[in-house]
């Protein structure tokens, strides 16, 4: 057992008394990087003993550094190694290099260092590398036991042997340092965005077999300070370095170091694709259905821990495809579980509605429905062409990992088909729900401190910005202020951006400084101010996609509601559609707002006005789809009886009829505080 | 006295720089700057400020071109030193556009040849240039490191990045120090959120030009009129992120109906007067690069840019 | 500064009377607000709120009409620096120029051909604007003798006088007076002729100056001598003169700033030397009536098209007739491919259909010209829809095949619409320039 702490110290302390023995100087051929490491660390061209002694002394004695000032003079005394070995590549190799990796076509850099016991794991780990479209940089007596095994070595092979012994591992990280300063912007002397560059954007790892010396060891572990993962088949203990099995050690370091292959293709035998998405798949055609009233069946995405799923594992619990009768009705239990260091539990209920679209993509498969009110069939034509259950599960597991390849770094799919196991994961699956539920009802504006804005409909009106509040969503009635957070922390530089609250102006009518700031910035300095529950000041800009329009009614103290559904006249002397033609486009229209119908039933619904009682007219049909839900609300609120003090066209279509009306019924609105 | 309308901007357009000569490290005869733009177009004070520069299109693989335009050349567009000469001391436009239409070709994979092609024409012609690559996924990555590192040191401009795709075309532009063409569907939010996703890659903005997509003139050209208005619109209102110069290219010019259908003996004259319209009115919304494959356009362009640029005579406005 | 429509609101009467023509004080208000009314409308204003409602609510820029009868055209009343901001409104007039030097014959072919020629596109005709004379002779004998001939055509267009001298205008009003032709112009000198001339026949008239300040001038000159209907040419010697006076013309009328630059602008776009770069730049920077000499077909079609561009109403797409429309000629097994009525959609399509060289039928149901995507998300583009126009175009006696090939994004709909209709659906591509490739492999598949 090699203690690591103690052989790298042992190795540092070696290195330092090595350095001054530096006699002659020393250049490599073909770069403009000097000693790179160096260079990009201090800014200095080292060539001597004392340009060496000086960035040694510079760097805090680092012992990478010491590595590479040695080794550069070993080269220049002894000459280059024979073919195979590269020793130091010249910068033409590494620009390209480069290019592959900001390119995608490389996905990250692997150091492979020391004696391995088994030529046989060594071969598999780096054809492994190969398959992950890793670039494999090799060093020590692992290269010629691999070449000895067959294994073909070389740049089209994207396994680099660099040097006869580990020491030789120094090159792999003056490549990192001279990618960082090519594409990196780093510049030579900045050590700081250097370490910088090489934790963030090189996707480096290291794979350490046993026999290094204690010089070697230092080497390694300094590479530590950049970020690179340490993971170890030899007998070393202690230290941060990583201990691994062959088999799971290049799993375990493209983890740590947050390396994902992307997924290209779905192994499945039918075709998945948007354009099934609307194919639906009738009695006739099917071979076999889940839920739908006539079995069990729900779905439920989870999130775990890093680390704790197995990246594209399917699991079907319970009978096959096979075992099912054609035309059977079956239970069925869809469980995803997602990992992924951005990943958040909030994200779970969107993530989950996308199972519908995925399995409808398959084209002999069709969903309806979400959590257990779910229906699902497979189809004759695409069971007869060997479509399996697990097959279900793999389309997801492929989508899932296609379609956010940021977010999730590992998906597994468990298919439960056994009657009681179903029955049993679907109590805790509604558990589940209800605990969602109860998170998103309760949630009030002053619970947050930060809004979300959406500029989806910017297109069609350039200085429109819609602020979203967990009491107020978007005019458009599709987003929610957790939709628009959680659409952020997706993709940050989206249609949806964070707006601070700030300081309270107005707390009626829901005016804050920091909203006002937002606006100002975001219609061009069109709009300075916003009040977010005002009706009559500065109200929300328009677009044109609002469900509703809330206007003033001076002539009756109140404010009526139309939405785009009527077409008749209001009692305002206009239609939806003449005034969306007039507060549309992005203006501020005090007196006129754009809505949706959902916010009606919001408890910041007219507050700027004095609440619902300045509701005076609606249309009968909106009045009709919200009754339930609003008059629960009313009588919360202790006003049992108002929901009928609300005119209709059917109680008055002008604005003479509803003064009359209002009067007649006693309506709040008439004795409240002028509107104007 | 009638003083400047005050508009209120508080940003500029951010500067490109396109060729690189002798003293900058390249073989270049010149080399521009684009963009800095303090004002809307042609309104600027200073009329040292760039007019718009006009690019001359040619390509590789003629067959794929308009037949108007292998008609009007003729012979030249099976040589293609010939052609870049020509476009250069005839034609006399300020920047040669190449595109390597050859790669459109099914199961393509001579990357070699194109290697070839880039330094043919960077030999037949010492102005700056503009490489458009191949659109095919499968070959993208290896065409476009063969054009930049063909190309280092000139300072090219590459072509085009779209948010499906830009990793090669960027890596391109890092690794061999070229500026890109970033390009969206008009739209002003797409085309400032490709903006962002190449920032994060790491390629500086002022290696960035903005390609909001133009349409035909009667095919939705005033879609992208209106874009480039609202980009320009928004860089001098201070954001950064869209602070650009812009490029118009309206490649399906000569397919249109009025053009195509044209009698031939007004033909050339119809697809002159559709490339020169769409030309100066793009110009007027803010484009810095105006894109042409008719010769004849070229002259009339840099005609009305010299008018556009002359401030004899009092206005008691400046 | 401009008004909303709550404060003009607080300005009004409110007593919903009626009589300005609207239901209710509140839909009055918006209407000034949107510069679309007339304060003087209202019975029961006094004159202090009159003018100061007047001042902010009339439209910035003053609607001029030139002309009578069926040709005739307003200009003006525009709002806007940018058409995204809203919309540019009335497009501009280009107008053909003669010179009485000319043959009375030549003369009379211009005329003919702005009365005959026509340029149909996107289902609109779209054609030039009127005529203008000039006194190049400076005789008025030889101008009024030109403008007979221009009349003796009964072409019944539009005609804008350009001439120095009033007595040569006043010889030549003799033939055209009652028309109201548009007359060039009025300057610093001779205002007051003009004016008389221009208010003796109802005429709009052109003032001109090289400075903003000399225009202001001459507007509040000319409209103390009576004449409101008034267009302003800023006399630009290039075209950088052009952009920059124009534009701020714009600016400082919409802000209201400058009232007295409330007016259509005039461009003669010969006088730049550069006669295509200047009506290219007239169409786009506020140009209201451009004066060009006849144009050959490739300006002259581009021209009519860059003016229809930028004058669509950027809320409201052009939209196709709805129909069955055959790309080449097909025959009964020729593929059909349903999409919108969004004429981008359509011309694209085509295009693309075009090149395949594939006969095919374009079924164009009418979605009111949204987009495929926007029409699938607000539920415009229905299977009912579809089965309906299936019905309505007799698809069915055209083609002897029941396979319909649909927009890619309208994928969502493809079991609804077999199931609606009985036709079988293919699900084309996303990309409109995919649907050669497609029609090559998919279509060609089909038995």
């Amino acid at each position: 057992m090699t203690d690591v702490e103690l052989a790298k110290k042992r190795g540092e302390d070696h290195l330092k008394d090595t350095l001054p023995a530096i006699k002659k100087t020393f250049v490599y051929e073909d770069t403009a990087y000097h000693l790179p490491i160096s260079f990009a660390l201090t800014g200095t061209a080292v060539h001597d003993l004392n340009t060496a002694r000086d960035v040694f002394s510079k760097t805090g004695n680092n012992p990478i550094v010491a590595s590479e000032c040695l080794l550069a003079e070993k080269t220049a005394t002894q000459g280059k190694e024979p073919a195979p070995y590269t020793g130091f590549i010249g910068d033409t190799v590494i620009r390209k290099l480069g290019y592959s990796l900001v390119d995608g076509s490389i996905l990250g850099l692997a150091l492979v260092i020391g004696s391995p016991d088994s030529p046989g794991a060594a071969a598999a780990i780096c054809r492994e590398l190969q398959e992950k479209y890793m670039l494999t940089f090799l060093a020590g007596p692992v290269i010629p036991t691999l070449s000895d095994n067959g294994v073909k070595l070389g740049l089209e092979y994207r396994l680099i042997p660099l040097g006869s012994t580990p020491a030789y591992g120094i090159h792999f990280v003056d490549i990192i340092a001279r990618v960082a300063m090519m594409f990196g912007g780093v510049t030579p002397g900045d050590a700081h965005r250097l370490l910088a560059y090489a934790a963030e954007r090189a996707k480096a790892i290291v794979i350490v077999f046993p026999g290094l010396s204690d010089d070697e060891i230092a080497l390694v572990d300094g590479m530590r300070v950049l970020g690179f993962p340490i993971l170890s088949l030899g007998d070393y203990s202690g230290g941060a370095w990583i201990a691994a099995e062959a088999d799971t050690i290049v799993r375990k370091g493209m983890e740590a170091k947050g390396i994902r292959v992307n997924v290209t293709a779905i192994p499945i035998p039918m075709g998945c694709s948007p354009a099934f998405e609307g194919k639906s798949i009738r009695k006739e055609e099917m071979y076999v259905e889940f839920g739908g009233g006539r079995s069990t069946a729900f779905e439920l995405l989870r999130m775990r821990p890093v680390g704790e799923v197995k990246d594209g594992q399917v699991e079907v619990i319970g009978p096959e495809i096979n075992s099912m009768k054609e035309g059977s009705a079956n239970p069925l239990g869809i469980i995803i579980e997602v990992a992924g260091k951005t990943m958040k539990k909030d994200y779970e209920p969107v993530l989950e509605r996308r199972i519908h679209n995925f399995v409808n993509y398959g084209e002999g498969s069709w969903h309806v429905a979400q959590r257990d009110l779910i229906w699902v069939r497979l189809s004759k034509e695409a069971v007869a062409k060997g479509v399996k259950i697990e097959h279900l599960g793999k389309l997801l597991a492929s989508k899932f990992r296609m379609d956010f390849p940021q977010l999730l770094d590992a998906v597994s799919v468990t298919l439960i088909t056994d009657p009681a196991k179903v029955a049993d994961a679907r109590k805790e699956a509604e558990q589940i729900y209800d605990e969602r539920d109860a998170r998103i009802k309760g949630m009030r504006d002053n619970d947050v401190n930060t809004y979300y804005s959406c500029t989806l409909c910017q297109t069609f009106a350039p200085n429109h910005v819609c602020v979203i509040t967990p009491e107020r969503p978007a005019l458009c009635g599709a987003i929610s202020w957790l939709d628009g957070k959680i659409a952020y922390e997706i993709s940050p530089s989206g249609a949806n951006q964070p707006v601070e609250k700030g300081t309270v102006l107005n707390a009626q009518n829901g005016e804050f400084e920091g909203v006002n700031r937002f606006v100002r910035k975001a219609s061009h300095g069109e709009v300075d101010r916003c009040s977010l529950y005002s009706v009559m000041e500065y109200p929300m800009t328009c677009c044109g996609c609002f469900e509703a329009i809330a206007l003033m009614l001076p002539e009756v103290n109140g404010i009526m509601v139309v939405n785009r559904e009527f077409k008749g006249i209001t009692p305002s002397g206009m239609t939806f559609s003449t005034l969306a033609g007039t507060i549309g486009g992005g203006a501020q229209t005090p007196g006129f707002a754009g809505i949706s119908k959902n916010y009606i039933l919001s408890d910041r619904f007219l507050q700027g006005e004095g609440g619902i009682e300045r509701l005076v007219w609606m249309p009968s049909p909106l009045k009709d789809e919200l009754k339930n839900r609003l008059v629960q609300k009313l009588v919360e609120k202790g006003l049992g009886d108002f929901f009928d003090k609300i005119a209709d066209e059917t109680k008055a279509m002008t604005i003479e009829e509803l003064m009359v009306y209002l009067e007649k019924v006693g309506h709040p609105a008439l004795a409240m505080k002028p509107l104007v | 006295m009638v003083s400047d309308a005050q508009f209120g901007w508080s940003g500029t357009i951010g500067e490109v720089f396109l060729g690189a000569t002798k003293a900058e490290g390249g073989t270049r005869r010149v080399s521009y700057r684009i963009g800095g733009g303090t004002t809307l177009p042609f309104l600027e004070k200073e009329t040292s400020s760039p007019s718009p520069l006009i690019a001359f299109e040619l390509c590789d693989y003629p067959l794929f071109w308009s037949p108007i335009i292998r008609n009007y050349c003729g012979d030249l567009v099976n040589n293609l030193e010939e052609w870049t000469k020509t476009a250069d001391t005839t034609y006399k436009a300020d920047l040669i556009r190449l595109h390597l239409n050859s790669t459109r070709q099914r199961n393509f994979t001579d990357i070699p040849a194109v290697g070839k092609t880039v330094e043919t024409i960077l030999s037949a012609s010492s102005l700056p240039l503009i490489i458009e690559g191949s659109n095919e996924p499968k070959i993208d990555s290896e065409v476009f490191q063969r054009c930049g590192e063909t190309g280092q040191g000139e300072r090219l401009l590459l072509g085009t990045a779209e948010a499906s795709h830009y990793r090669s075309i960027a890596a391109a532009a890092l690794a061999y120090n070229h500026s890109l063409i970033a390009q969206s569907p008009i739209d002003v939010n797409l085309a400032k959120q490709l903006n962002i996703l190449l920032k994060e890659i790491g390629v500086p903005r002022d290696h960035i030009i903005i390609d909001p997509y133009t349409g035909a003139l009667g095919y939705g050209f005033e879609y992208s009129y209106s874009a480039m208005e609202r980009i320009r619109f928004a860089a001098l209102k201070g954001d950064m992120d869209l602070a650009m110069p812009l490029i118009c290219s309206a490649a399906d010019t000569l397919n249109i109906k009025e053009v195509r259908e044209a009698n031939p003996a007004v033909q050339d004259a119809v697809a002159v007067s559709w490339e020169f319209y769409t030309g100066i009115a793009a110009a007027a919304a803010g484009a810095e690069i105006i894109c042409v494959r008719h010769p004849k356009t070229i002259g009339m362009l840099r005609q009305a840019f010299a008018s556009l640029k002359a401030r004899a005579g009092p206005a008691g406005v400046q | 500064m401009v008004l909303k429509a709550l404060d003009i609101y607080k300005l009004l009467p409110k007593k919903n009377c009626k009589e300005c023509g609207d239901p209710t004080c509140l839909t009055f208000a918006m209407k000034l607000a949107g510069g679309k009314a007339d304060v003087d409308l209202c019975p029961y204003l006094d004159e202090q709120a009159k003018s100061v409602l007047g001042a902010t609510t009339r439209p910035p820029i003053r609607l001029v009409k030139v002309g009578v009868g069926v040709r005739s055209f307003k200009i003006g009343e525009e709002t806007v620096l940018y058409r995204h901001e809203k919309t540019f409104y009335h497009p501009p007039a280009i107008i053909f120029r003669v010179s009485d030097t000319q043959t009375d014959a030549e003369i009379a072919a211009v005329t003919r051909r702005v009365r005959d020629e026509t340029f149909t596109r996107v289902g609109t005709d779209l054609r030039f604007s009127g005529i203008a004379i000039e006194n190049t002779s400076g005789s008025a004998e030889t101008f009024a003798r030109a403008v007979a001939a221009v009349e003796h055509e009964q072409a019944h267009l539009p005609p804008v006088l350009i001439a120095k001298d009033p007595a040569a205008l006043s010889a030549a009003l003799v033939h055209c007076g009652s028309y109201r032709p548009l007359l060039h112009s009025a300057t610093a000198e001779n205002y007051k002729e003009m004016c008389a001339l221009a208010r003796k026949h109802g005429c709009p008239l052109v003032i001109r100056a090289q400075t903003l300040d000399g225009l202001i001038q001459l507007v509040k000159d000319c409209t103390t001598e009576g004449v409101q209907d008034l267009l302003l040419d800023p006399a630009p010697e290039n075209l950088g003169a052009f952009v920059i006076r124009s534009t701020l013309i714009r600016q400082l009328a919409i802000t209201r700033s400058v009232p007295e630059l409330g007016y259509p602008v005039y461009l003669d776009a010969s006088s730049t030397g550069q006669q295509d770069a200047a009506l290219v730049l007239g169409i786009v920077k506020y140009a209201s009536v451009i004066v060009t000499s006849p144009l050959a077909p490739g300006p002259a079609k581009a021209t009519l098209t860059l003016r229809q561009n930028i004058y669509t109403d950027p809320q409201k797409p052009i939209q196709m007739n709805p129909g069955l429309y055959r790309v080449g000629n097909p025959d009964k097994d020729a593929p059909v491919l349903m999409t919108v009525n969004f004429s981008l959609t359509f011309f694209t399509l085509e295009g693309y259909l075009e090149s395949s060289r594939v006969p095919c039928f374009m079924l164009i149901v009418d979605t009111e010209g949204l987009s495929v995507l926007t029409a699938v998300a607000a539920g415009k583009l229905s299977e009912t829809l579809v089965r309906d126009s299936l019905k309505k175009f007799g698809v069915e006696n055209e083609v002897t095949h029941r396979k319909l090939i649909i927009p890619g994004y309208a994928s969502p709909l493809s079991g609804r619409i077999e199931e609606a209709t009985g036709w079988k659906v293919l699900v084309g591509p996303r990309d409109a320039a995919e649907i050669g490739e497609f029609l090559h492999e998919e279509w060609q598949k089909q038995d």
